[in-house]
């Protein structure tokens, strides 16, 4: 097995210093969005071929990994800078979670092959007063024969204006308890009245969106699990996935943040030396490889423990807060010890991971782990009511 | 589970009954200061904990530092007032480094059957440097804070012999000055050990197999993941205590509890925790596995551990409001033992320079 693993090792190592474009982050910095897709189209294939794009799926559908196998897998590719597969988030974790958990056969056999062919998805859930609260959900969902007609507004659905499809949660039963009238479907974007437009976010790039909705018309062949249960579906496959996308991110953190950090840690200092001769500068680098070490051992047990049935019911909670306030403290790290030279960058290059070098602007973006996905504060009353059986906040 | 019990103890099922086992034995009675009271050293002994990591032709079970690190886990959970840091967590692990001899053997075989008890004589928290000296027939030397050593009856002197070799002798408690050094954490026990000139048989200096430089620091990392999992325990037993409290203590028409001000410091409690338990485990896996990564490891649970338990502990103690600063609640016992923790066997900082040395 240890042996096996060192294998998968060497020809990830091999296969990442003969294929991964030696000067991708030039050229990812400053291009337009459509460069970025057909970047992350590609880079999708190339993993594909080698059985890496989609390590964490069933073998039958083109995965296959075990965990300790990914692990591997991630931090290879991490230790060599490797693009991320950002666009492609959605569609190999959420969406297939979803497919794979509540999907039909035919849905499955549909949307999973397309997804390795290059199908890219967005999620619908977040609306303008539905963010936190998500299950006070406005948008709509008439039942009609056999399809639904959909009016209303989502927010923050990363990368659709380049989406093919989304998953969507919308009302079906307007006068059900909120959680009880939610249905879940897949929403082709190429519908008439569905309008996706960017929003320009704090690192000033538009990957979130707004997708306005019309009367759009989904058949009743794309709805997910039965009608009215989508709230209790979506939290059973995404709750579940959470682990799963931990995992890369990880191991991304601790093989190319943490390794950059050092790197920047051996610049000269002003004044003479280098900042990691300074003790107090130590301290605080020691106590995020603590952490760091911390998390990838977290993310490998809450997948273990997923996989053998003995999950807690706040376990990706804790790794999503932990993992979204360390990535943070990283950041913020790195931006104080770039000092002003930090400020100095004001682009970073697509396709690269949440840390890119970019410290200042990385630090701005950490931002988007500790907010959406259930923010912080949710994890926290998550852990506490879930995981430790506090009583909920009355009404 | 008994003492010479023929069942090998080394997978994480057994571990597990270890774990409730202590818990049941650990938990049953309480003291008029809120923790549970200890049981005494035979009961100890009956348990088969002194002996874990005896080998079973010396009357122990053959078990291994993981099974330790869940008794003393265990025993933090109850701040428990025995001797166990001083003669099994850093005793036992002494002996089993040292060539087995008479003397040597004497002592395991004995340690296990609860007959003698042995310390450490090292300061509980610069490591294993030996601050005695032997010279011709004699010992002579001083070390404060050396844990348990006022309960001992044997003495385990980390020495140089003449050529500056580490060794290790054994003395009789009565043949040395052992002065008390009352801590604020009342739990655990201190004193000062001098040997001035006392005379030692060439039986009595016991030497290391291999390197001996090697064993010490192997010891040094042994003493920090132990301490490490007194943390955890300390941790554990306040979360526990303070989310059962949560529970039932009112305020406003509403459980504690439902207050997101209350709950999320509880949740932050269960991360520290959570986390600081991949930290232990990973550093005991590498002290048994003896891995070239073991230092690090027990680098990093000592210094996360030291600060998470003082963390966890000051928000039970702040949660628990006025109560939790009583006398009788016994929530001040665990954040004395937290912060003496933080401080036995190098502190966060010391810890997080030594893993920082490879960075240089």
């Amino acid at each position: 097995m240890v042996s096996e693993l060192g294998e998968l090792r060497g020809a990830v190592r091999d296969w990442c210093r003969a294929n991964i474009p030696a000067d991708w982050r030039r050229a990812q910095t400053g291009v337009s969005e459509e460069e970025f897709a057909a970047f992350q189209k590609w880079w999708f294939q190339q993993l594909r071929t080698q059985g890496w794009a989609v390590p964490h799926w069933p073998a039958e559908w083109g995965g296959g990994m075990s965990v300790a196998e990914q692990a591997v897998l991630y931090s290879e590719l991490a230790a060599h800078d490797a693009p991320r597969l950002v666009l492609q988030f959605v569609s190999i974790h959420h969406a297939a979670a979803t497919l794979l958990g509540a999907g039909t056969d035919a849905q499955r056999q549909r949307h999973l092959p397309a997804i390795l062919e290059g199908e890219i998805w967005a999620q619908g859930f977040s609306e303008p007063d539905a963010g936190s609260d998500l299950a006070s959900l406005r948008t709509t969902a008439r039942r009609d024969g056999d399809r639904f007609v959909v009016n209303g507004q989502k927010l923050w659905a990363s990368g659709a204006k380049h989406a093919d499809w989304c998953l969507l949660l919308a009302r079906t039963a307007p006068d059900a308890p909120k959680r009880k009238g939610i249905s879940y479907f897949l929403l082709d974007l190429d519908s008439p009245g569905v309008d996706v437009r960017p929003i320009r976010n704090a690192i000033g790039d538009a990957h979130f969106c707004e997708i306005f909705l019309n009367d759009v018309t989904i058949p009743e062949a794309n709805l997910i699990g039965a009608e009215n249960d989508g709230w209790a579906v979506a939290q059973q496959t995404l709750g579940a996935e959470r682990g799963l996308t931990m995992l890369e991110l990880a191991e991304r953190l601790g093989n190319a943040g943490f390794a950059w950090l050092l790197e920047q840690c051996r610049q000269p200092a002003i004044g003479g030396g280098r900042l990691i001769d300074d003790p107090l500068v130590q301290d605080k680098v020691a106590a995020l490889e603590i952490d760091i070490t911390a998390l990838r051992s977290l993310c490998r047990s809450v997948i273990d423990k997923h996989e053998n049935g003995t999950a807690g019911p706040a376990d990706a909670s804790v790794v999503k807060l932990f993992y979204s306030e360390l990535l943070q403290r990283t950041m913020d790290l790195g931006a104080q010890l770039g000092g002003l030279t930090a400020h100095t960058v004001l682009q970073k290059p697509l396709s690269s991971g949440w840390e890119s070098g970019a410290w200042a602007l990385d630090f701005i973006g950490s931002w988007e782990w500790t907010i959406p996905g259930g923010s912080s504060e949710i994890q926290r009353t998550i852990i506490g009511e879930r995981g430790l059986g506090l009583p909920r906040e009355p009404a | 589970m008994s003492a010479g019990g023929a069942v090998p103890m080394s997978d994480a099922e057994l571990r597990d009954e270890l774990r409730a086992v202590a818990r049941d034995l650990l938990g049953s009675s309480r003291t008029d200061a809120g923790a549970p009271a200890t049981p005494g050293w035979p009961a100890l002994a009956d348990a088969g904990w002194l002996g874990l990591e005896v080998t079973e032709d010396l009357g122990g079970s053959g078990a291994t530092f993981a099974e330790t690190a869940v008794v003393i886990e265990e025993l933090a959970r109850s701040a428990a007032r025995t001797p166990f840091l001083g003669a099994v967590a850093l005793g036992v692990g002494l002996l089993d480094l040292l060539e087995p001899s008479d003397v040597r053997d004497g002592l395991l075989r004995m340690v296990a059957a609860g007959e003698v008890r042995v310390a450490v004589a090292v300061r509980s928290d610069e490591g294993f440097d030996p601050a005695f000296a032997v010279t011709g027939s004699h010992v002579t030397g001083r070390a404060e804070f050396v844990a348990d050593a006022g309960q001992a009856t044997r003495l385990l002197l980390v020495a140089k012999d003449e050529e500056e070799t580490p060794v290790v002798v054994r003395v009789a408690a009565e043949e040395l000055a052992i002065t008390a050094q009352p801590v604020l954490d009342e739990t655990r026990r201190f004193a000062t050990v001098a040997a001035d000139a006392v005379p030692v048989d060439p039986a009595s200096v016991l030497r290391f197999q291999g390197d001996p430089f090697t064993a010490l620091r192997r010891m040094r990392s042994r003493a920090a993941v132990a301490i490490a999992a007194d943390a955890l325990g300390v941790a554990e037993a306040m979360l526990a205590a303070t989310v059962a409290y949560a529970k039932v203590r009112h305020q406003f028409d509403r459980a504690i509890g439902s207050f997101q001000a209350v709950k999320h410091q509880c949740a932050d409690m269960l991360v520290a925790v959570t986390v600081g338990r991949e930290l232990l485990d990973a550093a005991v896996d590498a002290l048994v596995a003896d891995d070239s990564d073991a230092p690090r490891a027990a680098a990093r649970a000592k210094a996360y551990l030291g600060d998470a338990a003082v963390d966890v502990a000051g928000k039970a103690m702040q949660l628990h409001g006025g109560i939790g600063y009583t006398w009788e609640s016994g929530v001040h016992l665990y954040l004395k033992r937290a912060m003496l923790d933080r401080a036995l066997f190098g502190s966060p900082t010391t810890h997080r320079r030594r893993l920082a040395q490879r960075w240089i």
